[in-house]
Formats: C-alpha cells, structure tokens, sequence
C-alpha cells in the first residue's frame, strides 16, 4: 500500500503527540502508532525517524531509558519533558494556525 | 539556562560517543527485526520481509550518521579527522615539513623579536594603577624650544589651578648621582628627588616597608628617608630583609633606609632604573639643588608628572592648561604654554617636539623583519603550490567520492595551520633566544638603562596572529585552486596536466622573493658601510691605550675644598705610577653623556641679525689632557697646573670656535665669557685641532676647554695613557685610589675605546648592522631556497620531454644551458627588480646614513654579485641533475 510521505516540518508534531498520548515507546512502537492512529495514511521514514529522534533528545524535548519489550528485548524507551510538553503545545498552535489559512485559502467561494 | 542544558548534553555525548553508537546500532537492530515480523505476519515469506524490511529501512549508514549529527560536533570531528590527516602528510614529507618549519621559525622568530624591542619602548604600560591616566606636563617659553621642566613655586601654582582635570600633581627631579654608603662601603646609586604625593599617585604598595609620606619633603633638609629601588634592593644588599631601619649616609649625610618599591616599578619610565627615592627636601640638604630650591623660579629641573581625572582626557584637560598657562604668562611677565602628553614606557624620555617619533621609528623596525616574514611566506607558498600539484589526482579522487568544496578546502587550510603553528613554536623559542640577545647587550655606561625585553602575552599574541595570518595567506591559494579543479579532467589525464599557469605563479613569487632579499641585502649593506666609515672616521684624538676611571669625591662626602685637594693629590701619583705615561682629569669624555654647553658673550664680534647668540661645548680638563687625548694642539700652550683659581680665567678653544667667531682675525690672547658668568672672562691662550668631543653626529662644532681648576666639577674622569694595555693598570689604577680613599666608589672603569660604544657613539649603528645584515642574510636564504625549489621542480616536470630530447640526439650540455637558461631569467629579472626596489628604499633610509651616500656603488655591486652568484649555484645543481638523466628511464616518467 502506498503511504503519503510525511509533510515536512510535522514529524516533531507527531511524535511528540504520540508521546503525549501513550506516555512511553519506543522508536518502532512510535513510528507504528503514528501509521495506526493515521489510519495507514502516514507513514514514517526510519531514516528521518531516528535523526528526529535525537534531534529532540538534544533540545531536551525528550528523555530516553533502556527498558525491555515485552518479549524481554531491550529497547531505547522515549518519554516527553515538561519542556516537550510545552514544545508539543507551541507546535500544535503553530500548525492549527497554518492549516487554518491554508483552509481559508482554498475555500474559494 | 536552557542553552546551558542543552550544551551539557551535548558535551556528555561527545565523551561518551562509543556508547552511543553502540546504543544506536542496537536500537536499529531492534527496529528492523520488529518490521521484520510485522511483514511476515501481514503474509511475506521471511526472505521476502527480510528484504523489504531491509529495503524500509534505508541506508543505515546515512541513518546512523544523520542521527550522529544532529548532535552537533560535526565540526570538531572533522577537525581531528583533518588534524589527523595533516600529520600523516607531513611526517611523509619530512624534508617539505622541516623546511617549511625551519623557515617560518625565522620569520616568526625575527618579528617577535623585535615585536618584544617596540613593546618594551613603545607598547607595555607602566606598571602603576591605571597607567592610562597618567600624563607628563610640558611647557614653552616665549615660543622658543619645548621642555619637561618647571621650578617648585610654578609647580605649586599648576598643582592648585589644575585640582579640576587632575586628581593629582606630582613633582619629580632628574635623576642625580649620589654615593651610598652602608656600613662603610661606597657605591654610586642614582637617585631622584620627589614630592611627598609622589608615591600615592603611582597607586602602588611598596614590596617591603612604607613609601614617602605626603607630608614629607617639603622643607630642606627635613625627612632623611629613602627608599631602595627593588632591582638596586636585591643586586646590592642582596634583597637583604632587614634594610629597613638601616642607618647610611648618602654623600657623607646620614639616612634612613624606610623602604623598598615593589618589582618592575622602575620610576616614571621603563626605561631607566631609579635606584633610590628621597623627599625633594634632601636633594638641597645634598647639594644637588639650590638652598632656595623651594622658593626660587630660576631653579626649572623639576619634572611634573599628572594623573587625569577618570572623566577627564587629554584633550579635554587642554582648555584649562592653556587658561593656567596664561595666568602664569601674566605672573611671569612672557608668553608661556602648557600641554600634557601621555606617560607611556618610554616616559619623559619621549622627545616633547616630536612625541610620534619613537612610534614612527618603531614602526619601521617593524617593516624589516615583516618583509623577511613576507619572504617566507612566499617560499611557503610556492612549496605548497608544488605539493599541492603533486596531490591533484588525490584531491580529485576525494572529490569524486563525495567530499564537499569547503571540506577539501578545510583540509588543505588545516595543513597549512598546523605547520604555521609549529613554526610558531619553535619562533616564538628562537625570538626569546634573539631578545636575551638583546637584553645583554652592554651599553657602557653606569646609566642604569634596562632594556627589559622579556616576553609578555603581547608579544606571544603578535607571535601567534602572524603565525595565523601565514598559515592562511599561505595556504589559501592552492587550496582554492585544488578545490577548483575538474575532477574528471584530472583522474583521465593521469597527472601530467598543464601547469603553464602555476609555473608562472611560482615564477612570479620566486623573483619577488629575490628582489626582497637583494633590496635588504643592499639594506644591510649600506648599514654595514656606514658603521665602518663611522669606525675609521678620524675622531681627531687617539682613544687608544687609554683608560678611564670616573669618581665623584662629593660621593664620599666631601666638600669643595677637599675634593680639589683630592684631584690634585690622585693626578701627581697617577702620573708617578709605572707604566702611565700621562694622567689627567676631565669633566666630560668623548661620547659620553655627561656634556656642557655655554652660551657665550665674546668681545668683537657680534652675531649677524637674525642669529642666535654664540654658543659652544665645552669641558673642563685638568693639564695633560691633550696629551693623554693625543689632540694636537695646533696654537699656544695646554692648561698648566699654575692655572688655578686666583689666576686669569683662560680658555683653550677648536678650529672650529677659532674659525666661526674670529674670522680673519687671531683670536690668541683675545677675550670671551659666558653668559652664566660674566665675571670671569676667559682669555684664549691656546687653539686645538677639531675633535669629536660630544657625540658622533657633530660636525666641526665651535668647543673649547677650560681648566678644571677654574671650573670646578667634582664629578670628573680620570683618563690615563698607559704604556701597555689599558685594562691591565685597571686594577692598579683603581688601588691607587682606593689608597687615597677606601669609601671612593669609581665607576665606568674602562678603556676609551669601549667607552666609544655608547649610545651617543657607535652603539646605535653596530646594532643596527648587526640587525640588518642578519636580517639580509636571512632573505638571502629564503630566496635561494625558493628559487632551488622552483627550477627543481621545473626540471622534474620537463624530465619526460628532456627524455625524448636526449632520446633524439641532444647534447647533455644543452639540456644543462636550457634548465640553467630557465633559472637565469627568474634570477636576472628578480635582480632587477630589487637593485629597483633598493633604489627607492634607500632615500628612505638615507638619513639613517653615516658617510655613506644612498646609492653606493660598491654597496650595490658586492651585494647583486653575492646574491647572483649564490642564486645561480642554486639553478646549477637541479640543470646538472637533469643533464645526468638517462633517456629511457626519462621515457617511461610519468
């Protein structure tokens, strides 16, 4: 099946969503749940996942810990900061506002 | 806070990066073995879900090192990767490295060098509290002459009209010599007067005991304290702790030692050594100033040192000097000005007419070894353009794996960079070597002058910028150029690429470099000249086998009466010593820095309109001094010991005195007098041929001698002829006044012929030959290594064609002249362009000259031949290496 790429500028949106909602993934499990809950529309590149991945570990967005799967593999588990929540709610703003124009912009009358 | 976090972060990762990728690697292992099953159970064989996965997954390597990156030490690992990189090359090549190393250390070497000469002089501030704020005060009466010298009563009025711009004033007398004695034994000690403030201006803490307090000095005779210098503190008394309470007496007045001045404080300049401070009250209680010394205007020998307010500049403080100036104008019934410049290292040894002129000269010393570093900077880059050459296929390779312009260009620059820093060490190690040099030279002379040239991080940040700014400059062109350069082009052709272009480039450096070297050679040459002239110029006496002893009987406390009792006594038994032939006393030597002037009154003649009065030098001599001196007298008779004070005042004078003031006339047994002391006009009884009696740069000016018995001087030389050599009667000499008085201290011991080399003598010039010629010396190195590289590298590019040549029948001399024809025109042309270049600089430096006229023929012809013979030996070498090759290995080259 063929999925939409991922518009560029939102995969730090999702994955901190997705975060936000189940608490703590790791990366396969985010990348997954982002397809699921998009109902198979998106799906996520792991070579841009993991960049991000780290990319928001840097900026503090994201705490990481080694944890076990539930088949007792380890995994990198990521979980969100206080400072990633509030990242998530300026993102969230920020693309609301955008989709919204871009709405009005193609509703021509 | 958050950008602090956030480089936190990312400094654990960088200690930590193994781990990480370690972790990474992990992750992703994990990742693909679940999309793995994911696949399989949406239906795919497991081969199938094997290679999908795989396939979903990307480029792992990309992935890993995205991920790496993001973290943001990208550069730094580059940069070690580059660092890394470069070493290996350069200990491949390890003739190009030492090379390279070798001649950047000597430019680098050179300037940082005489980089620690400008900031000694020019650059360090003093080391008080807030040295910008300090300035010295100078003044101009009735438009005539500036001067840094005012009288007490002037700096009283100053002091109190300027309390708005300055936050202090303090006055300061040159520096006089003294005799201190502690525990019997006498030693010269130069010291100076001040006002009691003094010390709390400098806003400095003394190293051991107090200061002068303000409330001392004001009163003659009051307050005998003094207070050591640390240098004088620790050569002396061997930085004795318990100095302070110690009873001495300075000229046979007792003291009180109450201090010691914190090292590196050298008084108002760096440049000359202060080695006791007393309170201005004592300099009358000694004799070195008038009883009225408080009171008096006509005593002008203070010295006015200020602190500006912090609000306060120099410009700004000028309105108001000029309004204290014209009270004073009024007061004083003449036209005064005043002004203030700043108080830097060299003080108020700064000239006040000319301020910028130790700044211009300086600068110009810096020019010379600047052009020497510009040199090697060219020899470097013609050596880094060859390599460069010689590395197209590799740089074209790396291009076409993936490298990016500015990561090639990187490299290239870090290479550069890290031999400039090598060759930054090991100059920086060179110059510290050249200014202890320096540092050593002897002056001759009791003058406490230092010249402290140790290095400070002024002059290892110069080192270090010019380091940099030679692996940029010198690494930036062919780096450029082998970023540039078409890959495809390069990895066909299989090396043997057209170099017309860069071959002209590293021609055109390479004849640069060989005029520089010929215009310093030409430089040095003139220096070296003129030094020679100034050393064979007949100096009118003979200062050979004569030595000199100075003392000071005032020193040893004693008074007039007994300090003329004192000369006459020590001249009968120098003159009965065996192996003296004649002694006398003078109050000056040659050269020397203790001189007279006068200026003079003299019956029958009248100076033309518009002329100055007459004026002339002169000294006090005992008898014998013509004859010690071995200056001709070519009229009457020398000074005999009957010429004493109850007698006629009487005068010898020069050729030129007789020549300017008597002209047409006889001037023996005619009448003159200064203006100082019109009582006692001299009658001339006898006329003596020219000599250089002040300084080297005089020219037959008008002196005369008067008789030291007349002109008393307590401080006066004794200058013996001695049979043999002068330094061997130095000990018996010396005895024989220690004889008359065990607390005399004599100084400046030495023969006429060292004493020639002073500042005012020889001193300046044989530096500065001494300077230059290494200096050419240096160029000429640099040049003929740089033009060996270039025809070696000609040669080695055209071995293929020279194969083929000999190959078809050419003679191995041809290939020889054709190589050395090559090396010939760079060599002539550069010639030309130097012998130019000197041509134009010369004018420049043609003040600097002694006897020795800019354009010198002999100068120009033996420095071309040299360099020329040199640079062609340099062209020989590679055209008969290349004559020697064999054809068939020439064919196969490549």
């Amino acid at each position: 099946m063929v999925r939409d790429e991922i518009p560029p500028g939102t995969l730090h949106l999702l994955i901190l969503k997705t975060l936000a909602r189940r608490g703590e993934l790791h990366g396969y499990e985010i990348a997954r749940t982002i397809q699921q809950n998009s109902e198979d529309v998106l799906q996520v590149e792991e070579g841009s996942l993991y960049p991000a991945l780290q990319r928001m570990l840097v900026k503090g967005w994201l705490n990481a810990h080694w944890g076990a799967t539930p088949e007792n593999r380890r995994a990198r588990y990521y979980r969100l900061t206080a400072a990633g929540r509030k990242q998530l709610e300026i993102e969230l703003s920020q693309f609301r506002r955008v989709v919204g124009a871009i709405t009005r912009v193609i509703q021509t009358a | 806070m958050k950008l602090l976090s956030e480089l936190a972060r990312r400094l654990r990762m960088l200690f930590a990066r193994d781990k990480f990728h370690r972790d990474l690697d992990e992750e992703m292992r994990l990742h693909l073995e679940l999309r793995e099953r994911e696949l399989r159970e949406a239906g795919l064989s497991p081969e199938a879900a094997h290679t999908a996965a795989r396939k979903n997954f990307g480029n792992a390597l990309a992935l890993r090192e995205a991920s790496h990156d993001s973290w943001g030490w990208v550069w730094l690992e580059h940069f070690a990767q580059d660092l890394r990189f470069a070493l290996r090359m350069l200990r491949k090549s390890p003739g190009f490295t030492a090379v390279a190393v070798l001649t950047l250390a000597l430019g680098i070497g050179a300037n940082t060098a005489i980089f620690s000469l400008v900031d000694c002089l020019v650059v360090r501030p003093l080391p008080i509290d807030h040295p910008a704020q300090m300035a010295f005060l100078i003044s101009s009466w009735n438009g005539s002459g500036s001067n840094t010298a005012f009288s007490y009563p002037d700096f009283q009025e100053i002091r109190k009209q300027t309390a708005n711009i300055f936050s202090d004033l303090s006055a300061f007398r040159m520096f006089q010599m003294d005799g201190l004695t502690v525990d019997g034994r006498s030693e010269p000690m130069w010291s100076s007067y001040v006002t009691g403030n003094f010390f709390g201006q400098m806003g400095i803490k003394p190293m051991l005991g107090r200061f002068i307090l303000p409330s001392e000095g004001s009163a003659p005779g009051a307050d005998p304290v003094l207070v050591l210098s640390y240098s004088y503190w620790k050569s002396r008394f061997n930085a004795d702790p318990n100095i302070i309470g110690q009873r001495a007496s300075i000229n046979g007045h007792p003291i009180t030692i109450v201090g010691v001045a914190p090292a590196g404080f050298h008084g108002p300049t760096s440049l000359m050594d202060m080695q006791g401070y007393m309170p201005l009250g004592m300099a009358v209680t000694l004799n070195d100033a008038p009883p009225n010394l408080f009171t008096t205007r006509e005593d002008t020998n203070l010295a006015l040192i200020a602190r500006l307010r912090p609000d306060v500049s120099l410009q700004k403080a000028q309105p108001a000097l000029n309004v204290v100036a014209q009270r004073l104008s009024q007061q004083h019934h003449g036209r005064m000005t005043l002004s203030a410049l700043h108080l830097g290292p060299a003080g108020l040894a700064v000239n006040p007419t000319n301020p910028g002129a130790l700044s211009l000269v300086s600068t110009i010393f810096l020019i010379l070894p600047a052009s020497v570093l510009v040199l090697a900077c060219m020899n470097l880059a013609n050596l880094f353009l060859v390599r460069a050459a010689t590395r197209q296929r590799e740089m074209a390779m790396r291009a076409a794996l993936g490298a990016t312009r500015s990561r090639l260009i990187r490299q290239l620059l870090t290479e550069s960079l890290l031999l400039a820093a090598l060759g930054c060490a090991a100059g920086i190690i060179l110059g510290v070597a050249a200014s202890s040099t320096f540092s050593s030279i002897p002056l001759h002379t009791s003058l406490p002058i230092i010249l402290d040239f140790h290095f400070d991080w002024r002059v290892f940040a110069y080192a270090l910028v010019a380091a940099v700014l030679t692996g940029v400059l010198v690494g930036i062109v062919p780096a450029l150029r082998a970023a540039r350069s078409d890959v495809n082009e390069i990895l066909h052709e299989g090396g043997r690429t057209s170099t017309s272009g860069r071959q002209r480039l590293r021609s055109a450096l390479v004849m640069a470099q060989v005029g520089g070297a010929l215009m310093l050679l030409i430089v040095a040459g003139l220096f070296v000249r003129s030094l020679e002239k100034m050393q064979h110029t007949d100096l009118g006496f003979d200062p050979n086998h004569v030595l000199n002893l100075s003392i000071d009987p005032h020193e040893s406390g004693y008074g007039e009466t007994q300090a003329r009792e004192f000369q006459k006594t020590l001249l009968d038994r120098a003159r009965s010593l065996p192996g003296i032939e004649s002694a006398s006393l003078a109050a000056s030597v040659p050269m020397g820095y203790n001189d007279s002037g006068a200026s003079l009154e003299i019956d029958g003649y009248q100076p033309p309109k518009g002329q100055k009065n007459p004026a002339a030098g002169y000294n006090a001599v005992s008898s014998e001094y013509f004859e010690t001196m071995r200056i001709p007298l070519l009229r009457g008779r020398d000074i005999r010991d009957s010429d004493n004070q109850n007698s006629q005042h009487v005068a010898i004078i020069n050729q030129a005195m007789a020549d300017r003031y008597w002209r047409g006339g006889d001037p023996m047994g005619r009448h003159f007098s200064t203006v100082d002391d019109p009582k006692h006009p001299m009658e001339v009884i006898g006329i003596a041929k020219n000599s250089y009696e002040n300084d080297i740069f005089e020219q037959n000016e008008p002196f005369f001698f008067v008789p030291l018995a007349q002109n008393y001087n307590s401080y006066a030389t004794l200058q013996v002829r001695t049979a043999a050599a002068p330094e061997a009667m130095a000990r018996e000499v010396t005895g024989l006044i220690h004889s008359l008085e065990p607390a005399m201290p004599v100084f400046d011991v030495q023969t006429m012929t060292t004493a020639l080399d002073t500042l005012n003598g020889f001193l300046l010039y044989k530096f500065a030959a001494a300077l230059a010629a290494s200096l050419g010396i240096l160029g000429l190195i640099l040049a003929v290594v740089g033009v060996y590289g270039v025809i070696s590298y000609a040669a080695a590019q055209r071995t293929h064609e020279i194969g083929i040549r000999l190959a078809l029948g050419a003679q191995p001399m041809q290939i020889l002249k054709m190589i050395f024809r090559q090396g010939f025109v760079i060599v002539g042309a550069g010639v030309l362009a130097g012998i130019l270049g000197a041509a134009a600089m010369a004018r420049l430096v043609g003040n600097l000259l002694f006897g020795v006229p800019p354009g010198d023929l002999l100068t120009y012809v033996s420095t071309t031949a040299l360099l020329a013979v040199v640079a062609l030996l340099a062209c020989y070498i590679p055209a008969r290496r290349a004559m020697r090759v064999d054809p068939m290995v020439a064919l196969r080259y490549e």
